[in-house]
């Protein structure tokens, strides 16, 4: 019951996350790359519900910015205006699903006013629908680099274990090679081989595949010991004393058992593709500017004069934390059930 | 803290010890137990798994895990409270008051520590001695369990001991601190019935050498004649009888009585039969075995004999035991017998030909042959499936039946199997077996794992399908238990080869001196049934 | 034993030269190579990149490039690097002491304070300490490095505690012992950037080993037998418990390059990270091959060093009848 419930938290943050990320447009206030030249690193906006004459409001409201006098990105906030804050109001167009035209948003503040909630960044763009946007590139390229990691070592290991001899050799070579790289170098050093200068589209489906090729080694190690040990278990033994077929047996005995350590694999792997997808966009390897990933939202904090003056620009470093906590939390509940444990990869 | 004088040993009364399980769930192991230990006296505990009486021995020392919840009336050791004990306070008595003999010797020693260090520790924990005398104490010990070179034993790490030497090293590290009270719990229900038959002897032998009051646990009453003073019988978390060993025998209620002779369960089913066929069911031709085994860090391999030239045969509707040591080549024999294993020579001929599917085989860890994913339908219809007999609803028909046949209730076909309990998930396999419908049953010590009291229903029911079914069995076993009541021949292996053939009744006369030495053990653990014979 | 361990070692050249052939295929099965770029420079005629890619053996056919190459690589000759117009040697190894100077001293602390930290709340925690356990490592886990070092720059830059990266200030006293202090007060950000990321891993996994042999019979039966509690968790459960762990301590090392590359790119440590990016953004092949080679021979070497440690460790195939 305990287990039953906190696995249902877990799933329920992953679930959120992943909703709000995927229909960005709507949760955004404004588009990933409109930008504000007048407000280049913005503060982030604090919402008030009391004036600057003490005066309370029902409805809250931020207050604008104006420039400090003889500075240069220094803002203070401007008593006089006021902008509330409103639901459902019209902006930014965008496309949900890939159809649907809108240009409704779940908040922002009456114009000119302006709400940004982690800040500007450079080009004063607002950090948090950058962020929401961003978590699109890295949650779902940590989701697919997943799904294929663990589909090809799925069937790599399996074969290597039902076939054995030649087959079950050259897998297991194989897959040793790739351990034997430290994951994040063979990362870089396939990416290296690849185009540096490619679009969003392209570089998501790069790094997926990046990814994916080079971390498969473990699972398929992982899924093949699964299956020897399950061959020599009394219970195939006895179906096979009862005529079994290979088909059969690896349908009803052998699959289930493979599936559920694949499963729990998946859990533990998801939440490491996304910090290196997070890492690659980092470094410039991974999606690229304009559109925003979580890793290269820190990017721009790298350069000691931004991170010093303007430390809101780590805000959207924190976005990860919650999900791949929830991700580890699964996994590990995966773990305690049915199919014991396996290694967390390092 | 010395005055032995003044009232019992150990006196508890009310001990209840509750668990709680992941689920929130919680389960009564013991409830409102009382007992009392005089000095130098012998208690045996006797009843079948799940009676409580394992948890007994942990509240006893207070070792139980987190998630158990005891409480008591009270619980005195030498007229001193272990409930409002301290942890210090505990530990000083745990080793020191009372001390514990575990179940398995192979898993209550720690496999990375020697033995020595292992021994010494103990002491080291409880007396202020210098490093020499604590090693002079320990090779002591050592040479009293009955070591000859305690001086190797103490640098030897548990692996390189065998069963019966690992138990009385387990023995030597309990009596380290001279313990006034001994508590062990089933301390031979995991050894071969050779070792087991030299540690009761030990254990005899300490008990009246040291003074030492004892409380021992197990499932077998039979051994508690001459050893226990008293023996308490527990059901269900309740002391359901007290008395002697013959007291109890005596007893009006069945179970009971069944406990100390578990031989009335067989009841008339049983009884040796004669073959009467004149052409054999199963006819076995020099089979022959080898294996490669590797060590782990090393290349050299080397090779195995189990099997040598063995040659048999077995009539319709006849029970044939092959008894052995472990390592005599008894269970390479079953599988090749099942189809499971390939021999490297020889022919296994059923009814003259050679025929896969007749041959069904029942193995000892029932958890390891089923699937735990597996509903009891899915277990049960399995041959079927895989044959491809019978339709939708005539499967679930037949299940039923075998099901009913093995004595579970059909309506826990939807359950999983390993929710099932030890003695259920063995009649599940049963039940599996009969549905592919074999002509030969192999029980590769099939029940050994259960409690004696279960072993003889379990084997009361073999017996049953066998008549009803007119199957050949063959009992693959260590011990004599039951044997002279349903085997019409033995077959006595060792080393790969069969070296004695003969009737239970003629193993008592058998010059062969593996099957001398079987009797003999046999004996002195009071195998079930042996005096039928005698 | 010997035999054993020779025949290891010959399975770890062989995985070597495995990576090593894997490696070399990849980085010339792309199109284009280091003088493509310069065939867009009007400046440089046709002949001359002919002539440049013939002095570099570009021309030559593949498994005669690798033959080059491994003969090379045999007299510790990793090639040329084309963007730093020195050999990949030279270049390399001292960036890769730097790394070491970092990330080892580093990677041994994480495992000290995870084997004491993971026996002492595996043996005295209780339902609410397991769950702030379980909470923190795993917060601690779902970190982003980057930001990690990034938050400990801003920290430093704030405080003025200590340098904000490099490994060397300049106008530093001569003398060993301002050397020394000044390398101590450069290495002190970077390493617990690093202790803070890589130890939440391996506490978890001793924690989660020790849990599982505490419920050994083995060790209930020392616990009846009144062995002290400390002495019970590292004298008997840890040793019990150490098998999985000495391979963990093998394949550490690959944690140890993932983290210590973060933490020199972001805290601008002169180490193997900040130079292997360098070399991809420049598609300078030979460094990055030499980079990714020698991280794959020091994780290996790590493996083998694991392999021999459990041979140590464990009575059980030390001590054979």
């Amino acid at each position: 019951m305990k287990r039953y419930s906190r696995s249902m938290v877990s799933a329920f943050v992953l679930l959120a996350f992943h909703g709000v990320v995927l229909l960005a447009g709507f949760f955004a206030p404004y588009g990933y790359a409109t930008q504000y030249r007048a407000l280049p690193h913005a503060p982030p906006s604090l919402i008030h519900f009391v004036d600057c004459s003490g005066r309370a409001h029902f409805r809250p409201f931020v207050f604008g910015l104006k420039e400090q006098e003889g500075t240069f990105s220094q803002y203070e906030r401007d008593c006089e205006t006021r902008y509330a804050v409103r639901f459902f109001p019209r902006g930014d167009g965008y496309t949900l699903f890939g159809f649907l035209n809108t240009d409704v948003h779940l908040f922002g503040v009456d114009e000119p006013g302006r709400i940004f909630l982690l800040g500007t960044d450079g080009f004063g763009r607002d950090q948090f629908s950058r962020t929401l946007y961003g978590g699109q590139v890295s949650l779902f390229a940590g989701l697919i680099a997943a799904g294929l990691c663990v589909g090809v070592g799925m069937v790599a290991g399996t074969l290597a274990g039902l076939y054995g001899g030649v087959v079950d050799a050259s897998l297991m070579r194989l897959a040793e090679l790739c351990i034997a790289v430290p994951a994040l170098y063979l990362l870089l050093a396939v990416r290296s081989l690849l185009p540096l200068q490619v679009g969003p589209a392209a570089a998501f489906v790069l790094v997926v595949l990046v990814i994916g090729s080079v971390t498969w080694g473990r699972p398929a190690r992982l899924v093949r010991g699964v299956v020897l040990s399950a061959r020599e278990r009394n219970f195939v033994l006895a179906a096979r004393g009862f005529g079994a077929t290979p088909a059969y047996l690896f349908r009803r005995h052998l699959l289930p058992e493979t599936a559920s350590v694949s499963l729990s694999q998946f859990a533990v792997l998801v939440p490491q593709f996304i910090m290196f997808e997070i890492m690659l966009s980092f470094l410039g390897l991974g999606v690229g500017e304009p559109f925003p990933s979580w890793g290269n939202l820190l990017a721009q904090a790298q350069q000691y004069h931004n991170l010093v003056s303007y430390w809101w620009l780590l805000l959207p470093g924190l976005a990860p934390v919650p999900v791949l906590m929830a991700y580890y939390s699964l996994s590990n509940l995966l773990q305690q059930g049915p199919g014991a444990k396996n290694e967390e990869i390092i | 803290m010395n005055s032995p004088a003044a009232g019992p040993l150990l006196s508890v009364a009310g001990l209840r010890v509750v668990y709680t399980g992941a689920d929130g769930r919680s389960s009564v192991a013991l409830s409102s137990l009382d007992l009392e230990v005089g000095e130098r006296e012998t208690i045996g505990v006797v009843g079948e798994s799940g009676s409580g009486k394992s948890s007994l021995a942990q509240a006893l020392l207070r070792l139980l895990p987190s998630n158990a919840q005891v409480a008591a009336d009270r619980l005195c050791f030498r007229g001193r409270d272990m409930l409002g004990c301290s942890h210090a306070e505990l530990r000083q008595l745990r080793g020191e008051g009372i001390a514990l003999i575990s179940q398995e010797p192979a898993l209550s020693l720690n496999p990375v520590v020697d033995i020595g260090r292992q021994i010494e520790d103990v002491l080291a924990a409880h007396r202020d001695l210098s490093r020499t005398e604590r090693k002079k104490r320990v090779e002591a010990i050592l040479r009293d369990v009955g070591f000859d070179e305690p001086a190797r034993i103490m640098k030897a790490y548990p692996h390189q001991l065998s069963g019966g030497q690992r138990q009385r090293a387990a023995i030597a590290q309990a009596l380290i601190c001279s313990p006034s009270l001994l508590i062990a719990d089933e301390p031979l229900s995991a050894l071969d019935s050779a070792t087991q038959a030299e540690v009761l002897a030990l254990l005899r032998r300490i008990r009246s050498e040291r003074k030492l009051a004892m409380i021992f646990i197990t499932h077998n009453a039979r051994i508690l004649e001459g050893l226990a003073d008293r023996v308490l019988v527990m059901r269900k978390g309740e002391i359901a009888a007290t008395g002697t060993v013959e007291e109890l025998a005596a007893s009006k209620d069945d179970s009971i009585a069944g406990l100390i002779s578990p031989e009335k369960t067989l009841g008339r089913v049983a009884g040796p039969r004669s073959s009467v066929a004149i052409e054999p069911l199963m006819q076995v031709q020099g089979l022959s075995k080898k294996f490669i085994q590797r060590r782990p860090f090393s290349n050299r391999g080397f090779e195995i004999t189990a099997l040598n030239d063995v040659s048999f045969e077995v009539h319709q509707g006849v029970s044939a035991a092959i008894i052995g040591r472990s390592g005599s080549g008894k269970s390479t024999l079953a599988r090749c017998l099942a189809g499971l294993e390939q021999q490297d020579r020889g022919e296994i001929l059923i009814s003259g030909e050679k025929r896969a599917g007749a041959v069904q085989m029942i193995f000892q860890d029932a958890g390891a042959a089923l699937n735990p994913r597996f509903t009891a339908f899915d277990v049960i219809a399995e041959p079927l499936v895989i044959q491809g007999r019978l339709k939708a609803q005539e499967r679930r028909e037949r299940v039923e039946t075998a099901m009913e046949e093995v004595g579970l209730d059909p309506e826990w076909m939807d359950r999983r199997a390993d929710e099932f309990s030890g003695g259920q998930k063995q009649r599940l396999a049963l039940a599996r077996a009969l549905a592919a419908n074999p002509r030969i049953l192999i029980l590769d010590e099939a029940f050994s794992g259960l409690d004696l009291p279960l072993q003889a229903r379990m084997m009361r029911l073999v017996l049953e399908l066998q008549q009803h079914h007119s199957l050949a069995c063959i009992h693959i076993t260590h011990d004599l238990n039951f044997v002279s009541l349903f085997a019409s021949e033995v077959l006595v292996m060792d080393a790969g080869r069969i070296v004695d053939r003969t009737s239970p009744a003629g193993m008592l006369e058998s010059e062969n001196p593996v099957t001398q030495a079987i009797v003999s053990q046999s004996e002195s653990l009071r195998a079930v049934g042996l005096e039928a014979v005698l | 034993m010997i035999l054993y361990l020779a025949k290891r070692l010959g399975q770890t050249f062989l995985l070597l030269l495995g990576v090593s052939i894997l490696l070399f295929v990849l980085t010339q099965a792309i199109p284009g190579d280091f003088f493509s770029e310069a065939q867009l420079n009007p400046n440089i005629s046709a002949d001359v990149l002919h002539s440049l890619r013939s002095q570099y053996g570009l021309d030559r056919p593949l498994p005669v490039r690798y033959g080059r190459w491994l003969a090379a690589l045999i007299k510790g000759d990793m090639g040329y690097s084309f963007s730093y117009n020195q050999p990949v040697t030279r270049l390399l190894l001292p960036r890769l002491a730097n790394t070491l100077v970092l990330a080892v001293p580093a990677l041994l602390v994480c495992w000290a304070i995870a084997l004491v930290a993971g026996v002492l709340f595996a043996g005295y925690g209780g339902r609410w300490t397991s769950r702030a356990f379980s909470f923190g490592t795993s917060m601690m886990l779902a970190t982003p490095d980057v930001l990690l070092g990034l938050a400990a720059l801003l920290f430093a830059a704030r405080t003025h505690l200590f340098p904000t990266g490099g490994m060397t200030s300049v106008g530093v006293k001569a003398g060993l012992l301002p050397a020394a202090k000044d390398l101590l007060s450069h290495l002190v950000l970077p390493s617990a950037v690093f202790i803070l990321s890589a130890v939440a891993p391996i506490l978890r996994h001793v924690y989660a080993e020790m849990k599982q042999v505490l419920q050994s019979p083995h060790i209930r039966a020392a616990e009846g037998h009144g062995i002290p509690r400390l002495r019970l968790l590292f004298r008997y459960a840890l040793p019990a418990a150490a098998n999985p762990l000495i391979s963990l301590f093998g394949l550490s090392f690959g944690l140890m390059f993932s983290v210590v590359l973060v933490v020199e790119i972001v805290l601008s440590w002169p180490g193997l990270g900040p130079t292997m990016l360098e070399a991809i953004l420049a598609r300078d092949m030979f460094v990055t091959l030499g980079g990714v080679l020698l991280s794959a021979l020091l994780l290996v070497t790590g493996n083998l060093l694991a392999d021999i440690l459990l041979y140590v460790a464990d009575p059980r195939i030390r001590v054979q009848e």
